[in-house]
């Protein structure tokens, strides 16, 4: 019997001919990273046993996206002290303020992360790896072990297989297939559980680009998943092939792989989605709540956070204006996104319509530590989910919907369907 | 190593339901919210939601055993008491992050033991074998077999989790070569 996508990973970082789901393994990752965050904690853990050299500190990278511009002055203390230890560990690969962006995007797009690597992370959201054909494989607080040993246990996870079979309408964004997904499996339409499974895309895949493909690992990740993945197209493979600096082999499954459930979905008639306050997977046509007035908006986090998310937002906000009673932030993924902005003139279409640019990062989307929302406001937002509470106070109402919507919404000051505004979404 | 660590336990069962969340069922939130990490903290606390005074009743060895999905989150502070505490842990089902919270402070803890809420009832005498899957009902003379700590983790539990885990490799491993 063959192996999925992510077995034939663990197997070749652990040096197995074969892996299956159970299996503890010790995976030699080709990186391990680390966010501004939790850095005080794992050197302070490991001081305290007395480990003050790690064990590959150029396989380290560190990255300064959860809290870039210190909001307070706790904020400064942790930057200086995460600079410190960077220089103490030894760690070369810092992309600290203003250096690289989001940690679950800069890396895909430089060419840092390519098809087939596998790496650790402390953040769940490493299964953003998936949509360039990689494995990224949270560790949270157990990243100390990585840091200090160079790896740490992992138990080969199910893989769930979902087979999109259809294309997305003009104005159907891959962050609504994404809410659709989760809500289907929350509702049991899609009969599988993804606590610590790998979901892995099939079918009609060509039309996603590594974008969409990012956006379609975020729900799923919400949804416990462990790991998403895209067997590499060919835009994806030239994509990594222009910016590779070292060599790496791309990953398929084999065609007698084992899922633990083999799932399919047509995509073909799906509407614009809005996920209702709560969870990813409250989502409903965007009909439903079409005229809902909004306070706050954000454009950006690790499913939405890509140039092109950008481009739909822009294209949206293009020779318009806000309404006068929002306020809507744009966090770009990454400091080149920034630059780019900037020569192909997104830069002006946001600040024109009056949004407020972010430093690339995570935005409000970690724990609101920039642009939160007050109590009883409603906000509309791309942040990876709306759980109660997520950016600011516990009973502000969070919706979600893709770049296109948030910006139409902004403009209208209410939810509002992109395909009803004029635009080249 | 492992021979010596106690895995098999015996003492009076626990029984909780379905879907024991950690924040307000295992401990109280605001145990999690604040951060607290010490045992001594945290050991007035387990439990205290739904069974007060839990901590001054339970004795080493004793077993909680918990239906499907216990203790939702990777959250440690529960499982840091119940290592402190001398507990086992048997559930039907857990979130992975919420096992490997649990294997991670150290707790001898079987998972995917289905229906072992069907046999067992608060007080009864259980003796439970971490390393070899084995449940015993002995007020109720029942016994089953469930999956064991696999193999290549006993390690974790029985050096006291990660912590100690890693304690242990810096003394094996870890220390640079004298000069």
């Amino acid at each position: 019997m063959g192996m999925t996508a992510v077995e034939i990973i663990l197997a070749r970082k652990s040096g197995k001919k074969e892996v299956r789901p159970g299996d503890v393994v010790y995976p030699d990752p080709d990186f391990m990273m680390i966010h501004d965050g939790v850095v005080m904690g794992a050197k302070r853990e490991l001081d305290a046993l007395g480990i003050d050299r790690l064990a590959a500190p150029d396989k380290v990278v560190m990255v300064t996206d959860h809290d870039v511009i210190y909001g307070s002055a706790r904020a400064a203390e942790r930057g200086a002290f995460n600079r410190e230890a960077a220089r103490l560990w030894g760690v070369k690969n810092f992309f600290d303020v203003g250096r690289g962006g989001h940690g679950h995007i800069f890396p895909m797009e430089s060419g840092m992360l390519l098809p087939g690597m596998f790496y650790f992370d402390n953040d769940r959201h490493a299964t953003n790896a998936g949509a360039i054909g990689a494995f990224g494989f949270r560790m949270g607080t157990e990243i100390s072990r990585v840091l200090a040993t160079g790896t740490n246990w992992v138990m080969v996870p199910q893989s769930v297989r979902l087979k999109i079979t259809g294309k997305l309408r003009p104005g159907v964004h891959a962050r609504d297939l994404g809410f659709h997904i989760a809500t289907l499996i929350a509702q049991g339409a899609l009969e599988t559980d993804l606590d610590y499974r790998v979901l892995e895309y099939a079918g009609d895949l060509d039309q996603f680009s590594l974008a969409a493909r990012a956006a379609l690992c975020s729900s799923p990740t919400e949804m416990r998943a462990y790991g998403v993945f895209f067997p590499p197209s060919q835009e994806i493979l030239d994509h990594a092939a222009a910016r590779a600096k070292q060599p790496y082999t791309p990953v398929y499954p084999d065609a007698d792989a084992h899922y633990e459930a083999d799932l399919k979905l047509d995509v073909s008639a799906l509407e614009p989605q809005i996920a209702l306050p709560g969870g990813v997977q409250n989502a409903v046509d965007l009909a439903q709540v079409s005229g809902k007035r909004i306070d706050h908006a954000f454009i950006g986090s690790c499913g939405s956070g890509m140039y092109e998310d950008l481009l739909a937002a822009a294209a949206v906000l293009e020779g318009k204006r806000i309404a006068p009673h929002v306020r809507l932030f744009v966090a770009p993924g990454t400091e080149e996104s920034v630059k780019r902005m900037a020569r192909e003139g997104l830069m002006q279409v946001f600040v024109e319509a009056g949004a407020v640019l972010l430093p690339a990062g995570c935005g409000p989307c970690n724990d609101a530590v920039i642009g939160p929302v007050h109590s009883g406001e409603v906000s509309i937002s791309t942040a990876a989910n709306n759980n109660h509470g997520r950016f600011g106070a516990k009973d502000a109402e969070l919706y979600l919907g893709s770049p296109a919507t948030v910006a139409a919404s902004a403009v209208a000051g209410k939810i509002t369907d992109p395909r009803t505004v004029s635009g080249n979404w | 190593m492992s021979t010596e660590f106690q895995w098999l336990l015996k003492g009076r069962c626990y029984k909780l339901g379905h879907d024991v969340p950690h924040a307000g069922g295992v401990v109280p939130g605001w145990i999690i919210a604040g951060r607290y990490f010490n045992a001594r903290d945290i050991i007035p606390h387990l439990f205290e939601d739904t069974d007060p005074g839990f901590h001054e009743r339970c004795k080493p060895g004793d077993i909680i055993v918990a239906g499907r999905n216990f203790g939702m989150g990777p959250k440690m502070n529960g499982y840091i008491a119940m290592q402190a505490l001398g507990l086992g842990l048997v559930c039907e089902s857990m979130p992975f992050l919420a096992y490997r919270a649990a294997l991670g402070c150290g707790v001898r803890v079987m998972t995917d033991c289905v229906n072992a809420t069907d046999i067992c009832d608060t007080g009864d005498e259980l003796e439970i074998d971490f390393r070899n899957g084995f449940f015993i009902n002995h007020t109720r003379d029942i016994r089953r077999e469930y999956p064991p700590v696999p193999d290549a983790l006993q390690e974790i539990i029985a050096l006291g989790g990660n912590a100690g885990w890693l304690r242990q490799w810096h003394e094996d491993h870890g220390k640079p070569a004298a000069a």
